[in-house]
């Protein structure tokens, strides 16, 4: 059947009728902040705890914005007769946020997790060099990273959940074979069935997987 | 023999306020179309007959042709004004002046408007002489004694005139038409 | 001097809707378009929901620098925005709001014409800013604009003159006060026409391709800043007031309503002056710019048949009902 004339003019004017009624997607931006997602790529906050000075994300870079001074220092030996160790402590870690893309291959690529993502925005600053952020600023950054959204329902377990898994099982595994050997030789000594124990102790079991 | 008492009654131009202003808004209309075909500047030709043309609106008004007014507002300043405004635009006319916008026949179009223009003063004063508007009852001019007069009286030049009109619009479709045999040539 | 004081008074009034409406009409666009288009629209000046809009865009603009432009036509293009203006102020003064005879600026005689006619004149100034600019841009907008007017005023005069008929009277509170109930299906099909045609003669979206802003930009006001700016959008703001007011004068019977016709006709005329205000709003939101082409196709071989269609059927009705 063909449209009736007019009809698709009527519908314009309804889609805009209806759009009227419904509730703007308007965000009020200053008097009300805007809900980010965990991750959104707001600015980089440095847990610095974690930093071996390892360099990496310095070289991976390709804005070469972060700067990163630092110097070697000698512990000495924890036990007596030992080795003295040494290792690197950071003096500085810089971000210069008027050269980063936001591309976040430091935080891809770091290690020992000491880079975040923050979904804070708000550090404009009125002249180009305050935009260079040291690593003070950075670590207060630090305290706006939100915990990292739940896993999608299906999802592969996080890998270290499946490894503490994997060794809790073993460790269960061969607590069973040796309580199994334990009862075989029970047995072997009282001349006893041990086919009711069996079931029991899977329950025992059930929790600890 | 009325009118001429009606004359003596008022005094021939006894100078009311009307017809002082009368006499102003005349003297500026001429002024205003004296301008328009003496300017170089094509546009401003064009809207000086704008004001000349409402000018004569007003004078219609002082008159009480009310009717006749609006319609010589609606017609010609809305409409023909327009046009030829639309027209200047598509020829390129120039901001300034135009050195080519005179004609080597001014005298005689002054001749022919000098003429027309006696003409027409010795038609219309000689036609009305110190006739005085009845300004009692319904307006001489007002819309319905016009339309009264216009469909009682003069039917038949309205219908001729439209007649006129109808010819002109036939053939300015006719003119502006495209023809088969040029079809066939492309 | 009661007269007189009469008289002042009337024009002050006029001369305060005159001021007052557009604003109205232009906030109200602000907000309606915007939630149309799913925003809030203006929400800080003047605290509540952004309500001083457009006096503090009035404000901005008289800051403005005057300039015009070194090659322009330097009076004409002054002029133009009065010349644009003035009209819409005089037009108001003609159209009543309520059934006595205090509740409209000046009686006029054959209201329509004049109507219609200082309407037309308002389209002078934009053929004037188009040619005075020195613009192509301009000059681009003036041409479409004079197109437009010219294919535009025609059915205009043709529905308007069909109430007339059907009235009996050119004067606007006379065919008020002939109006019935069944006008309004009577000259349902002359009151879109007649609506249609005007909202194309302010060159309002979508029959906007004489500014479209898009193109070339804003046409005919490309070289204007600050208070001539103004001028000219307030120009557009009164012409939808002026439209919406003479289409509810002359096809949807003004101050007659339901109920509530003694005392408070006027605010049946306001009412329905400021749906069809609406209705423009709308449409502006809704649909798409026309091109060039299809505006004069729309004009000469739908808007000018269905006018005479209308006319002829007005005749029709008019001999067999007398």
């Amino acid at each position: 059947m063909p449209p009736i004339p007019g009809s698709g003019l009527a519908k314009g004017l309804a889609v805009t009728l209806r759009t009227m009624t419904k509730k703007t997607v308007t965000a009020q931006y200053p008097d009300a902040q805007p809900e980010l997602p965990p991750r959104t790529r707001g600015v980089i906050g440095l847990f610095e705890e974690n930093c071996t000075v390892c360099m990496l994300c310095a070289r991976e870079c390709p804005d070469w914005c972060i700067y990163i001074d630092s110097h070697k220092e000698t512990v000495p030996a924890a036990v007596e007769g030992g080795r003295e160790r040494s290792r690197n402590v950071l003096d500085r870690f810089a971000i210069d946020f008027s050269l980063c893309m936001y591309c976040g291959i430091c935080i891809e690529v770091c290690p020992f997790d000491a880079l975040f993502w923050s979904p804070e925005f708000e550090y404009a600053e009125t002249d180009i060099h305050e935009l260079t952020h040291e690593r003070d600023k950075l670590r207060e950054w630090m305290w706006t990273v939100p915990e990292p959204p739940a896993l999608d329902p299906g999802a592969e377990e996080p890998k270290e959940v499946a490894a503490a898994r994997k060794a809790a099982e073993k460790l269960a595994a061969a607590q069973e074979q040796a309580a199994q050997e334990q009862a075989a030789q029970r047995q072997a000594a009282e001349q006893t069935p041990a086919a009711p124990e069996q079931p029991a102790r899977q329950e025992d079991e059930g929790p600890a997987e | 023999m009325s009118h001429l008492a009606a004359a003596a009654e008022q005094g021939f131009l006894s100078p009311t306020g009307v017809e002082i202003a009368f006499l102003l808004v005349g003297i500026a209309t001429l002024g205003a179309a004296v301008v328009t075909v003496t300017t170089k500047q094509l546009v401003h030709a064009a809207l000086w007959l704008v004001v000349a043309l409402g000018g004569l609106a007003v004078e219609y008004l002082l008159l009480t042709a009310e009717f006749i007014a609006w319609v010589q507002v609606l017609i010609y300043v809305g409409s023909v004004v327009v046009l030829l405004l639309f027209g200047l635009m598509l020829t390129k006319a120039p901001i300034g002046r135009s050195p080519d916008a005179d004609s080597g026949n001014r005298w005689a179009a002054l001749t022919v408007a000098v003429a027309a223009a006696a003409a027409l003063v010795w038609v219309v004063v000689d036609a009305f002489r110190t006739q005085w508007i009845d300004l009692d009852g319904p307006a001489q001019g007002s819309t319905r004694v016009t339309g009264e007069f216009l469909f009682q009286h003069w039917v038949l030049p309205f219908e001729a005139l439209s007649v006129l009109l109808l010819a002109a619009l036939v053939g300015a479709i006719v003119l502006s038409r495209k023809s088969d045999n040029d079809k066939e040539q492309r | 001097m009661n007269d007189v004081l009469d008289v002042a008074l009337r024009l002050v009034v006029v001369f305060a809707v005159f001021m007052v409406l557009p604003l109205v009409v232009g906030q109200t666009e602000h907000k309606v378009m915007a939630h149309m288009q799913g925003r809030l629209g203006p929400m800080y000046a003047g605290g509540f929901h952004g309500w001083a809009q457009l006096v503090a865009d009035g404000v901005k603009f008289a800051q403005k620098e005057d300039i015009v432009p070194a090659d322009a036509d330097r009076r004409i293009f002054q002029l133009a925005p009065a010349v644009a203006l003035l009209p819409y102020l005089l037009v108001l003064v003609a159209i009543p709001i309520g059934p006595s005879e205090s509740a409209v600026g000046q009686v006029i005689d054959a209201g329509i014409f004049f109507v219609l006619a200082v309407m037309g004149v308002g389209v002078l100034g934009s053929l004037m800013a188009g040619w005075a600019s020195a613009n192509k841009f301009s000059l681009l907008g003036g041409l479409r604009t004079a197109a437009q007017l010219l294919a535009y005023e025609l059915p205009m005069l043709l529905t308007a003159a069909s109430v007339a008929m059907a009235a009996g009277t050119v004067s606007l509170p006379g065919i008020l006060n002939a109006f019935e109930w069944w006008w309004l299906p009577w000259q349902i099909v002359g009151a879109i026409v007649f609506f249609v045609a005007g909202l194309a003669e302010l060159q309002r979206p979508p029959f906007d391709m004489p500014v479209a802003d898009s193109e070339i930009i804003f046409g005919a006001y490309t070289e204007y800043t600050g208070l001539r700016f103004a001028l000219f959008l307030l120009a557009e703001y009164a012409g939808i007031v002026v439209l919406c007011g003479l289409t509810t004068v002359l096809f949807l019977g003004g101050w007659h309503g339901p109920w509530g016709a003694d005392g408070l006709g006027w605010v049946w005329t306001l009412l329905k002056t400021a749906i069809l205000a609406f209705g423009v709003i709308w449409l502006r939101v809704t649909y798409p710019r026309l091109r060039e082409d299809q505006l004069q196709k729309l004009a000469w071989t739908v808007l000018i048949p269905l006018a005479l269609a209308q006319i002829a059927l007005t005749g029709i009705v008019k001999v067999a009902i007398q």
